[in-house]
């Protein structure tokens, strides 16, 4: 189980992270929430998920490496590094419009 | 024992009952596996004589051929069945088949399963045929949008046969994917660790749990949809405080890892063939396991890509889109390593290799489409246009059909024990490659031109004639085509001479048994410790025949295999499988009347069915296990194991986890549908929250209390307080549904009835399974042999207690924040 653990964890990461920024996104545009709260900061909330994506997936990355997790299979260890590093990018990747888009047009 | 012997003793082991009786009562995975394949062809010729029925219409401009009515259930029905009862079920049935062999085990996890899965298609399947005999099959379009497919849009029967047929045929579909990861991950020879696993078991690994998680929110978006249809539940009604967009989310939820679900079992069945066509190992077959890992979950994140143009932000798009850009990434490193491959060896070109080329020159194509569909503007243009519908021929029968033709010539003389004889084979290739090429790449022009899909005729003059007939005659041949493959596969498996075990010197188990396979697959199980057995050890086979591996000794005369480590695969447990039996096809036949029963309004026969369904579920369980514990027995080399049946996490409770993530999935998508209404819908807030006071929030709280607390004491009074527990939990729904009692006013109380229903559902099923357990002690097992039985009840009453306190605060806190 510590292998499938390994192999499944960088990307439902990623995955969990695009989804919750593209809900939050998805709140912040919706007139219901901005009734609710007119004031709110959207651009600076979405920046700042993005960046707690980013750190969350570095850290993932740094347990994946470090002896406290430890993989005997050497193979399955490469491709657990493989698949945080890519999740990692991945997340730099599918974030970016968060920092470069206007959010709500 | 000589070989001989131990062979005739395990064939009479394991054997299925002779005649047309076998058919119905095989459990047998081999059995399962060629009646999957033979059915899914049989849905796949009807798809094509229906995709030819499409280019007879299209050939020319007004054509009279079809009417409007016919050709909406014609093309609805062409995507419906090489979706859902081709392509889906073709990998079932080749992952059924192969899967045990390649992993060097027995058969499947869940034998019994295997066949309730398999006449659960075969009727769900043919519900859908008799729909299209009788001109009332769906007509809304394999994707059903409303509010096409509402009562508004389609007021008939015909879209409910969509809806009820599709989700009895996807019983099939999270069964098979239970089955396999079980499979994968505790049914593999001794000694086989994780990496060194053959690359289709990762590909199969990663459809199975993709199959776990991406077709819950299509079953949840049916089963809304025909309560909208049968009861008045205004799910996808804007004026009643539904959204329409609301069904595209959870169909693409389900339908974008659709995509990948069909391409990942082809491209595992090309990463077996490819190396072994080139004469050489599999290159970077690490980049290609964290390739088919990344495809699995990316592909969860691209579902909006397919709804560029329903004004959703422009921040949105661009989250999609670039999504949609990485996702080429890892297949661009299969597609390299394959490269590689054929690069590093000799490739030798025999008809699968030839299938391969074409897969590769079609897939890359389809693959670059792709990436152009997923930029926004290019999208906003070709939506909706016959440059889609060519785009995806190229992904699926590029990336999937010419790959299990590939598979279909590499296996067959396993199927059959027959060498490939006949070379009729190479004229229907150089009839099906050019043949497609000729109708897809021609329909990209005409939806550059502006052809819109799904249209039954056009006026000439818009510059599409030439493109069509085009696109027709090469259809036409492409069909002579397929028909010519499985006139070829019909002759050489009938007719052609006896062919030698391993004719294309594979290194993987499957070709280590005698062809066609022996009932028992392996007269002994192997010890593995390379990646490619059969090149480490030439004589395996012969030695595995010879009893010299485990579980060589039939003595005991019952169907047994191992379980190993997940990681390691160090031998764990003794499995004893069941015979055979006609109860897989008894329930799969009671619960088709179950959906029959919602399909014509004939609500009396879906009670009974379900209680019909229940008594087989608990003849099911009763003959599990054994009521005392067993000594460790000699499974050979030296070892002794116990059996699974006193195991605290035996299979059932492995295929429990694994079920209970897919409804884990279906229950999340439901959460999420409530929020999307929540914040999109037009027509919200509702008149009023629901505001159901204390009863049930202390009836919730108290029956959790006491279900967590009995479900961890190990006596028979535990196992009573428990189902006590559910009972007050299922207590908390009267107060719920009295405050609200018209689920049809608004889409937050249909949200709330189906909250609660389902959580009724739960806590009926929880009770039931700790009174079997209750009963099991009572009637004389011991607690050693209903452990396994105990933990699946209390993972099962666990998850009944999260989903009771996400439900209270879905449904209780907008009453009590507003």
């Amino acid at each position: 189980m510590n292998a499938i653990l390994r192999l499944s964890l960088p990307l439902t990461l990623w995955l969990a992270a695009f989804s919750a920024i593209y809900g939050l996104h998805g709140l912040l545009c919706s007139s219901r929430w901005a009734a609710v709260a007119p004031e709110l900061p959207g651009r600076v909330l979405l920046v700042g998920a993005t960046i707690a994506a980013l750190a969350l997936q570095a850290l993932l990355l740094a347990f994946l490496r470090s002896p406290r997790w430890p993989q005997p299979d050497a193979a399955i260890r490469r491709v657990s590094m493989v698949l945080a590093v890519a999740a990692l990018v991945g997340t730099a990747w599918t974030l970016i419009p968060a920092l470069a888009m206007s959010h709500c047009l | 024992m000589n070989a001989l012997r131990r062979h005739r003793a395990l064939s009479r082991i394991w054997a299925s009952d002779p005649g047309l009786k076998g058919w119905f009562t095989t459990v047998n995975h081999t059995d399962l596996g060629r009646m999957f394949l033979f059915v899914a062809t049989v849905f796949f010729v009807i798809g094509g004589i229906l995709a030819m029925l499409i280019r007879a219409q299209l050939a020319s401009p007004r054509s009279a051929f079809l009417g409007p009515d016919h050709y909406n259930q014609i093309f609805t029905m062409h995507g419906t069945i090489m979706m859902f009862l081709f392509a889906i079920p073709f990998f079932e049935g080749l992952a059924v088949y192969l899967l045990p062999k390649m992993l060097g085990t027995r058969d499947l996890a869940f034998p019994r399963l295997t066949a309730y899965g398999f006449w659960c298609y075969v009727f769900g399947g043919s519900m859908m045929i008799f729909a299209l005999l009788a001109g009332i099959a769906p007509d809304s379009g394999w994707f059903m949008y409303p509010p096409l497919s509402s009562t508004i849009g389609a007021p008939g029967i015909n879209s409910d046969f969509w809806l009820i047929g599709i989700t009895f045929v996807e019983i099939s579909a999270i069964s098979a994917a239970v089955e396999i990861t079980v499979t994968v991950l505790r049914y593999r020879a001794p000694g086989m660790k994780l990496s060194q696993m053959p690359i289709f078991a990762w590909y199969a690994l990663v459809t199975a749990v993709m199959i776990l998680t991406g077709f819950p929110p299509l079953i949840l978006g049916s089963i809304l949809l025909e309560l909208e249809r049968a009861f008045g539940l205004p799910f996808f009604q804007v004026a009643q405080g539904g959204d329409a967009l609301l069904w595209q989310h959870l169909f693409w939820l389900f339908g974008h890892p659709e995509v990948y679900i069909i391409f990942l079992p082809a491209a595992g069945a090309i990463s077996t063939i490819l190396p072994v066509m080139a004469r050489t190992t599999l290159m970077g077959y690490g980049w290609i396991v964290a390739a088919a890992v990344s495809l699995g979950v990316l592909s969860f994140g691209l579902w909006v890509h397919h709804m560029f143009t329903t004004g959703i932000p422009h921040m949105g798009l661009a989250f999609f889109s670039a999504a949609s850009t990485l996702v080429a990434v890892p297949t661009a490193v299969q597609i390299f390593a394959w490269i590689g491959t054929l690069w590093k060896g000799r490739p030798s070109l025999h008809l699968p290799m030839l299938w391969l080329l074409a897969f590769f020159a079609t897939f890359v194509i389809g693959g670059l489409t792709g990436v152009m569909v997923a930029i926004v503007p290019f999208d906003w243009q070709a939506h909706d246009t016959y440059f889609i519908v060519a785009h995806l021929h190229y992904v699926l029968v590029g990336g999937f059909v010419f790959p299990m033709i590939a598979a279909l010539y590499y296996w067959m003389p396993h199927f059959t024990g027959r060498r490939t004889y006949f070379k009729l084979g190479n004229v229907a290739f150089w009839l099906v490659v050019p043949g497609f090429h000729g109708t897809f790449l021609a329909l990209h022009w005409a939806g550059l031109l502006g052809m819109r899909r799904r249209i039954d005729t056009y006026e000439s003059g818009q510059g599409w004639e030439v493109i069509n007939i085009i696109a027709s005659i090469s259809g036409f041949v492409m069909a002579i085509g397929f028909a010519l493959v499985l006139i070829d596969v019909v002759v050489n498996a009938v007719v052609a001479v006896r062919g030698s075990r391993d004719p294309w010197g594979a290194g993987t188990l499957d070709w280590a048994m005698p062809t066609p396979a022996a009932p028992y697959n392996f007269a002994s199980l192997a010890q593995v410790t390379s990646r490619d057995p059969l090149y480490e050890d030439p004589e395996l086979p012969v030695r595995l025949a010879r009893g010299e591996g485990y579980l060589g000794d039939p003595g005991r005369g019952r169907r047994e295999t191992l379980t190993v480590e997940i990681g390691t695969g160090a031998p764990r447990y003794i499995v004893v499988f069941p015979g055979n039996t006609a109860l897989p096809v008894l329930m799969s036949a009671i619960t088709g009347l179950f959906f029959l029963g919602m399909l014509i309004k004939a609500y009396w026969l879906v009670p009974i069915s379900a209680l019909g369904v229940t008594l087989c579920a608990l003849l099911w369980v009763w003959g599990l296990g054994r009521p005392a514990p067993e000594e460790a027995l000699p499974v050979g080399r030296g070892l002794s194991l116990h059996t699974a049946a006193e195991a605290a996490d035996p299979p059932g409770w492995w295929g429990s986890v694994f079920l209970l993530l897919a409804n884990g999935t279906f229950f999340g998508s439901l959460l999420f549908g409530y929020a999307f209404l929540f914040s999109i819908a037009p027509n919200w807030p509702p008149p009023a929250y629901l505001e159901p006071g204390a009863l049930p929030v202390v009836l919730v709280l108290a029956g959790a209390g006491l279900t967590f607390l009995g479900s961890r004491i190990g006596t028979v009074v535990g196992q009573g307080m428990a189902p006590v527990g559910l009972a007050l939990i299922a207590g908390a729904a009267l107060p719920v549904l009295s405050e609200s009692p018209d689920p049809t006013l608004h889409a937050y109380d249909a949200t709330v009835w189906v909250f609660v229903g389902y959580g009724l559902l739960h806590c009926l099923v929880g009770m039931l399974m700790w009174s079997v357990v209750m009963l099991r002690r009572l009637s004389g097992h011991s607690a050693d042999t209903t452990l396994g039985a105990m933990r699946i009840a209390r993972l099962w009453s666990d998850y009944t207690l999260l989903v009771a306190l996400l439900t209270a605060a879905a449904i209780g806190l907008p009453g009590v924040l507003t």
